[in-house]
């Protein structure tokens, strides 16, 4: 009987995973259903078991199946692993997703390897490693996780930000949806250094397949007592962008309204029911136990200035080859865009590319050359963030984008603070004077001003980095707010 | 003589709380009555008393005896 | 006078190790953990700012208070960081400026500008912030989205919410969440839609919100705004002064515009409730000027013939002339007194006095009879004070709560929420209560464990809690050995650890299993700073008394004494409860507890008295009103209590009464015992005159008068002219000098002055050369009477027995809106909480009688029947019933029995046996009373507009 690999991941499902695989069991085919390879253009990206390994076709339909199995389909994609957009990658923590099936847990090693070396011995590695947090922040895991274990206390926490909301972002989801055991492998580490009995992952409602999955591997994990000591247990959140933020995500977590908690006192001196906690991000979690393998320098060896290790960046937006691509930093936004994202799906010249998510800075055609580093970019405005990536052609009003942002600042705000609550509606009411032809000057000005405020006044990264977006366009696109104002005044 | 009802029962009710305590019970009884019950009160109940007392449990019976044997404290 | 607006110094206090920093280039040390804003405000730097107030944590919500530190980055909120060694801060610099304009600019873009229309014009902390910033403009102009619209909450009575001047600070839902603890208030939606909302965006009146203001007083806007304030305008002056319902005695100031009352705010200095309130002391004090009140004495020869009002001269001297006929006729011991703990303690120092002084004899009784009286005779027995342990703040250092026969959030909610806040921080609760009170299960507490005992077993279950702690060894042996008489305590333990005292042998008795004696036992003993808080439900039974020693005997066996976070802790009724009993209201004691039978101290009083003095014990309440109806006492003196609807067996109160030759009744309103007096002297309120009110921690606190007298005057002046009139000369200008007076006659007060009080604002007695400012925690070295003294308790059951007559156990209590006889708080607003009392009885229970939820049901003791509506609710156990007293309508004391404590003749409220059966309508005695009523209120001169009764 024909193995055949099918992926899972809700971005195969979205273009009729599903059907292609009842097709290839009713084709006869023992179909083993498993996360995405990250080729989200090739999507049903399938794989076919062969003498000579495993035989890549995509993008794949239940019509295509036949041809697939006879091996003359123009699908084919050879062997996956020597295809070029998987060749250039460096893949620490996606190596096992989209090779089987995400419920077969594996051998944790990393685990036992982080017993063997103990907490200060995994703190230590971890600090080695040099890697930063993967949620956006960036702030060093080891330093974090030292602070948690040297808090006062008996009863600390580890909590997995898993709310992953920025546009254009879906590793998180992959990695939950392909390789569920890799993190709480990682999660079952982290506790061990921040001395935790109990954790918490903190999901999202918009992510059904991934909490289904994640469940279950809870639960296998459990019933095989794959984490002795630890108990690891699923959160669902109810939809609030702002929960991705690590205090609010806390407050949510207790069962209190979304709402951002003042700084300090630190979640890793005073979080989770005001207790010490260890807050991380799902791929700073998955990236713990191949650093406790292989050790801090080879991943510190990784990476770009003080950027160090692997980034699974997420391509996405108006391009031709969206998908993940994991790679040490270091890489020009051109080359993300160009070469591995292969330039706009439309065929259109690029002409803004938003980095870190909806709070991001738009990178004009100019800054394509800055490298992918968290420095880097902040030199020019920027933000890694989470590792999106979405492309624009020229079509895009970066005007209604400007105003977009201060949309979405106004409608995830959780209303605590007043230039997040107030100001982005006031800001999105002063954009639209902009572009109605309304004193666009001393509007813009305004703006300019409201964005001052928001920056340094906000209680949190939601409406302070609304301005990124909003002032990287106004900046490098002022023709967009001139010529809506112009065509405004003309009518 | 009408039976002062009302002074027997609050008679025999600390008589039950003095008769669970250590020492001399009936003296409890008798000093707690010197010291909260006016005189009328008192006259009245060791009046009952002398004619023999009845309802009054026996410990409250010797405590009514022995008020006239010392004024208020 | 006090100031009208307080200091804000925006976070709360800290208390680590000093640290120096300075700001804008001055130095400043404060304690480690004190917020940048606080630094600066007590430096005397004022950061602009809005969500803060020291009475809450600081939320970081506003951004004005933002600041710039050397060395750091951005521009963080003051409130929310806290200082360091060695910071420098700048709190004023142009970044900073363009921030905070920029901030206000956005609020002033979501705000109406009707300023110079708004009732906070002036008390307004958003318009003082435009100012403090310098905003010029609103560049946002004010045709975009707004909240100003949105309509306004008018259900609530005493205030009302106007979404529309709310800036969306939370200051409201935090004083909600972190003062009160009842978490009524929310954030609705997010972003630019937030708005605040009571409940699930219902009405306040008709959400979980108890009223009792801190929101309001929390609002820095307009938004939450008293009516009054509404109505009346700003006040212009204020003045301290102590709340005149319960026990915790709030300190308040009244805020005066002329001489209009225009809100009571709690005051933050007061020691009592920091500056928090309740419905009752907050907003009920309309009744002060109720079309109700009487204002003119009045008199009459018979209770048949209406009242006639006369002067008062006239009233006085024909009070004092029967007075005397009486005492010619029938002998100075037909007459008597009675204090009231409402009246202040100079008034009812004044009372006991004349009644005493004049006529030779110790008839005096006092209204905490009714109450505390097994308090004071239980705790001096075992410790030697006949007071509370502790100071209200004792519980932040609780670990272990156990609540016995009170329920604080209705009877003294002031202290339930610091009570609950401590309960949120992590101390465990034990709650000893037949009925599930709130306490047991309320937002973010629960109690670890609830002993539903039967009504009237109290004695048996702490004899099997002090069971378990013996034979199970948790007793504290060096402490029992250092403080406590060994002997007692030998005999106490062989006692309580015989095998029919195990919670097991009397689970048939209390009804409580076992196992969850045994688990609070343990947590009591063990569970680190234990504090016993308890009310009526403990002195108002047969062995009320007995129960008050048993729980000291809990307290010493567990070394639960003599430092903060333990103690024995009456929760009292009424403002001045533990006033009136200090003050020698008791038959037969002297002020501070000292019995009439010494002889040094009764020559100390008469010496100061010129008169000499009764050595034998006067009567009782009870006793007076058994001699009435055998026709021995004849003459008595109400001051500002209503015996007939708050005492027992209200059929035997009202034959004593009418038995009775004069009845003077002195009070603000015609009220249930004034039916059968023949002379009524009308009060004056709380608001109207000066004195102190002790609270349940024995603190005394000024009542500053605020307004004149509207009855033309104060209390304490009508006991003069009475006492006067009497031929015992009293010639006191000033309250003042009655307390120099108690001072120098009680030890326990000699410290205490007019003049200390006024720089210290409260003290605790004793207050002496020992303790010149005060004893917030007694027994600390070793106890008042020497070695603590445990004493047997066995456990006698009450004579009121149910059987197949009367099925079911009645027992009453009081609920937050109402108090007491409700004279005062069934004349405001406050009837909208509770327009009358009801009678809870449990599912079962209503269904064998066929009941239906709001029925009429006719409630029928050995005693008497009364006619209330019913409430079907499994808060009762099966087998009990549960109401309140605060209607006379209802008349729940008609059904309570004679029966009482042994030791003090407290009545015994709390255990009686009853039936319960449907009706339709009121008893005959309720429809006889009724008559009766309105005969006797009548008042010849105004005969026509005569209220009805209520």
């Amino acid at each position: 009987m024909t193995r055949v690999f099918v992926p899972k991941d809700s971005a195969a499902l979205a273009v009729g995973a599903e059907a292609v695989a009842r097709a290839f069991a009713d084709a006869g085919c023992e179909v083993v259903r498993t996360g995405s390879r990250g080729f989200f253009w090739l999507e049903p990206l399938v794989e076919v078991e062969t003498p000579e390994g495993r035989r890549a076709f995509g993008p794949a339909t239940p019509g295509d199946v036949s041809a697939i199995l006879s091996g003359d389909s123009p699908l084919a994609l050879g062997d996956i692993a020597a295809h070029p957009w998987m060749a250039g990658q460096t893949r620490l923590t996606f190596a096992r997703c989209g090779l089987g099936d995400p419920l077969d847990p594996p051998p944790f090693e990393a685990l036992a390897r982080a017993r063997d070396l103990g907490a200060d011995g995994v703190i230590a590695a971890i600090a080695e490693s040099g890697l930063r947090g993967r949620g956006g922040a960036g702030f060093p895991v080891g330093v974090k996780w030292k602070t948690v274990r040297d808090a006062p206390g008996g009863l600390k926490y580890l909590v997995c930000n898993a709310d992953e909301g920025d546009s254009g972002t879906f590793a998180d989801r992959m990695l939950m949806e392909g390789d569920p055991f890799l993190l709480i492998e990682g999660m079952a580490i982290a506790a061990l250094a921040v001395g935790a009995a109990r954790g918490f992952i903190y999901s999202r409602s918009e992510y059904p397949h991934a909490n289904a999955t994640m469940a279950a591997a809870l639960g296998i994990a459990r019933a095989r007592d794959l984490t002795p000591g630890f108990d690891l247990q699923l959160r669902i959140g109810a939809g609030a962008y702002v929960c991705g933020e690590e205090t609010a995500l806390l407050e949510s977590l207790e069962g209190k309204r979304g709402q951002v908690r003042p700084k300090p006192p630190l979640p890793a001196h005073s979080g989770l029911f005001g207790r010490p906690t260890a807050i991380n991000n799902v791929l700073s979690l998955a990236a713990v136990p191949w650093i406790v393998l292989n050790g801090g320098p080879a991943y510190e060896a990784l990476g770009h200035g003080r950027s160090r290790g692997t980034k699974p960046i997420q391509i996405a937006g108006n391009v031709a080859r969206p998908g993940l691509y994991e790679t040490p930093f270091g890489l020009t936004l051109r080359q993300i865009v160009e070469d591995i994202g292969g330039g706009t799906a439309s065929g259109r010249p690029v002409r803004a590319v938003q980095c870190g998510g909806p709070l991001g800075a738009y990178f004009p055609p100019a800054l394509l050359d800055t490298p992918y580093d968290y420095e880097a970019f902040a030199a020019q405005g920027g933000l890694i963030g989470h590792g999106g990536i979405v492309v624009f052609d020229d079509t895009v009003d970066m005007a209604a984008q400007a105003r977009f942002a201060l949309e979405f600042c106004g409608i995830e705000s959780c209303g605590k603070c007043t230039p997040c609550r107030l100001g982005s509606k006031r800001g999105v009411e002063t954009i639209d004077r902009i572009t109605a032809g309304i004193e666009p000057e001393a509007n813009l000005a305004l703006v300019e001003d409201l964005c001052e405020t928001l920056k340094y006044g906000s209680l949190c990264a939601l409406g302070g980095f609304t301005p990124y977006p909003v002032m990287s366009a106004i900046r490098h696109f002022p023709e967009d707010f001139a010529r809506a104002s112009a065509r405004a005044a003309a009518e | 003589m009408t039976r002062p009802d009302r002074l027997i029962y609050m008679a025999n009710q600390i008589a039950s709380f003095f008769a669970a305590q250590p020492g001399d019970a009936a003296e409890g009884v008798a000093a707690h009555i010197r010291s909260f019950w006016d005189p009328g009160m008192r006259t009245e109940i060791r009046a009952w008393g002398t004619s023999g007392g009845e309802g009054l449990s026996p410990v409250a019976l010797e405590a009514v005896g022995r008020l006239k044997d010392a004024p208020a404290r | 006078m006090a100031r009208l607006l307080e200091f804000d110094l925006g976070t709360p206090q800290a208390s680590g190790a000093p640290v120096t920093l300075t700001i804008d280039g001055r130095p400043v040390t404060v304690p480690a953990g004190t917020s940048i804003l606080r630094a600066a405000a007590e430096a005397g730097t004022q950061i602009p700012k809005l969500c803060a107030t020291d009475s809450l944590e600081a939320f970081g919500s506003c951004r004005l208070c933002l600041v710039e530190i050397e060395g750091r980055a951005g521009t963080p909120a003051s409130c929310t960081t806290p200082v360091a060694e060695g910071m420098a801060v700048r709190t004023q610099t142009p970044k900073l400026a363009t921030l905070r304009r920029g901030v206000m600019e956005l609020y002033i873009s979501d705000h109406p500008l009707d300023c110079l229309t708004c009732a906070a014009n002036g008390d307004c902390e958003l318009q003082d912030m435009a100012g403090a910033v310098g905003l010029r403009e609103v560049r946002y102009g004010y045709e975009g989205e707004s909240h100003l619209g949105l309509p306004c909450d008018e259900s609530n009575p005493y205030f009302t919410f106007d979404p529309a001047k709310c800036i969306v600070c939370s200051r409201c839902v935090r004083a909600c969440d972190e003062v009160q603890g009842t978490l009524a208030l929310t954030v609705e939606d997010r972003g630019f839609g937030s708005r605040i909302a009571a409940g699930q965006g219902e009405l306040f009146l008709s959400s979980e919100c108890v009223s009792c203001g801190a929101c309001v007083q929390a609002c820095p806007t307009a938004a939450l705004t008293e009516k009054a304030v509404i109505e009346i305008g700003q006040p212009e002056r204020a003045e301290v002064t102590t709340c005149a319902y319960c026990g915790v005695g709030c300190a308040f100031k009244a805020e005066m515009r002329g001489e209009a009352l225009v809100r009571m705010v709690p005051w933050k200095d007061g020691k009592a409730n920091h500056g928090h309130s309740c419905v009752k002391g907050r907003f009920a004090w309309g009744y002060a000027t109720h079309r109700e009140r009487i204002l003119e004495p009045m008199i009459r020869a018979s209770t048949a013939e209406p009242w006639r009002t006369v002067s008062w001269d006239e009233a006085i001297a024909y009070a004092a002339s029967e007075f005397a006929r009486i005492e010619a006729a029938h002998g100075p011991h037909a007459l008597g007194g009675i204090t009231s703990s409402r009246c202040t303690n100079e008034e009812t120092y004044l009372v006991q006095k004349m009644i005493r002084a004049r006529f030779g004899v110790n008839n005096v009784d006092t209204c905490a009879r009714v109450c505390h009286s097994p308090t004071g005779y239980g705790l001096k027995t075992a410790f030697g004070t006949s007071a509370g342990t502790q100071d209200f703040d004792s519980v932040e250092h609780a670990d272990v709560i156990l609540v016995i026969g009170a329920n604080p959030t209705d009877g003294h909610p002031v202290f339930a929420s610091r009570m609950k806040r401590r309960l949120r921080q992590g101390a465990r609760l034990i709650v000893i209560d037949p009925r599930r009170i709130d306490l047991v299960r309320t937002p973010h507490v629960e109690a670890a464990h609830h002993l539903a005992l039967r009504p009237g077993t109290n004695v048996a279950i702490l004899t099997a809690l002090a069971h378990v702690i013996v034979a199970e060894g948790l007793f504290d042996e060096a402490f029992v050995r250092e403080r406590c008489d060994p002997e007692d305590f030998a005999a106490w333990a062989e006692h309580v650890a015989r095998p029919e005292h195990s919670p097991e042998a009397l689970e048939a008795t209390t009804g409580v299993p076992a196992a969850e004696v045994r688990a609070a036992a343990r947590l009591y003993a063990t569970g680190g700073n234990a504090a016993i808080y308890y009310g009526l439900g403990v002195t108002e039974h047969s062995q009320g008394s007995t129960s008050v020693m048993a729980i000291a005997n809990l307290a010493m066996a567990t070394g639960n004494i003599g430092r903060p976070g333990v103690g024995v802790n009456p929760l009292r009724g009424q403002n001045n409860v533990q006033g009136a009993c200090d003050m020698g209201s008791f038959p037969h004691e002297l002020a501070g507890y000292r019995h009439v039978s010494d002889d040094a101290t009764r020559a100390l009083f008469e010496a100061a008295w010129g008169a000499p003095l009764d050595p034998e014990p006067g009567l009782r309440i009870p006793n007076m009103l058994d001699a009435a109806v055998a026709g021995r006492f004849k003459g008595l003196y109400v001051q500002g209590e209503d015996i007939l609807q708050s005492d027992p067996n209200t059929r035997h109160v009202a034959a004593g009464l009418a038995a009775m030759e004069c009845v003077i009744v002195h009070d603000l309103f015609l009220n249930e015992t004034a039916n059968y007096a023949h002379v009524f002297l009308p009060g004056s309120t709380f608001l109207e005159k000066n004195g102190t009110f002790t609270n349940a921690e024995r603190r005394i606190q000024r009542v500053r008068k605020v307004m004149s007298p509207r009855n033309g005057l104060e209390d304490w002046e009508i006991t003069q002219k009475l006492s006067n009139a009497l031929g015992y000369p009293m010639a006191y200008d000033h309250p003042s000098q009655i307390m120099d007076e108690i001072a120098r006659l009680t030890p326990t007060f000699a410290g205490v002055s007019y003049d200390l009080l006024e720089r210290e604002g409260s003290v605790q007695w004793p207050c002496n050369d020992a303790a010149s400012t005060g004893t917030p925690v007694m027994h600390l070295e070793r106890f008042v009477r020497g070695a603590g003294k445990f004493v047997l308790t066995d456990y006698v059951p009450t004579d009121e027995k149910v059987g197949p007559r009367f099925p079911l156990l009645l027992t009453t209590g009081r609920i937050l809106s109402q108090y007491n006889v409700g004279a005062q708080t069934r004349r405001t607003d406050n009837v909208l909480w509770h327009e009358e009392d009801v009678l809870e009885v449990h599912p079962q229970d209503a269904e064998d009688r066929g009941l239906r939820d709001g029925d009429w049901v006719r409630l029928v003791s050995r005693a008497g029947d009364t006619t209330l509506r019913a409430r079907i609710t499994d808060r009762v156990a099966p087998g009990v019933v549960y109401t309140t007293f605060h209607h006379p309508g209802t008349q729940a004391n008609v059904v309570t029995t004679d029966y009482s404590d042994w030791a003090t003749n407290c009545p015994e409220y709390k255990v009686t046996a009853v039936q319960v059966a449907p009706s339709n309508g009121p008893s005959d005695w309720q429809a006889r009373y009724e008559a009766m009523s309105e005969r006797s209120r009548r008042i010849a001169s105004s005969e026509a507009q005569a209220e009805p009764a209520e």
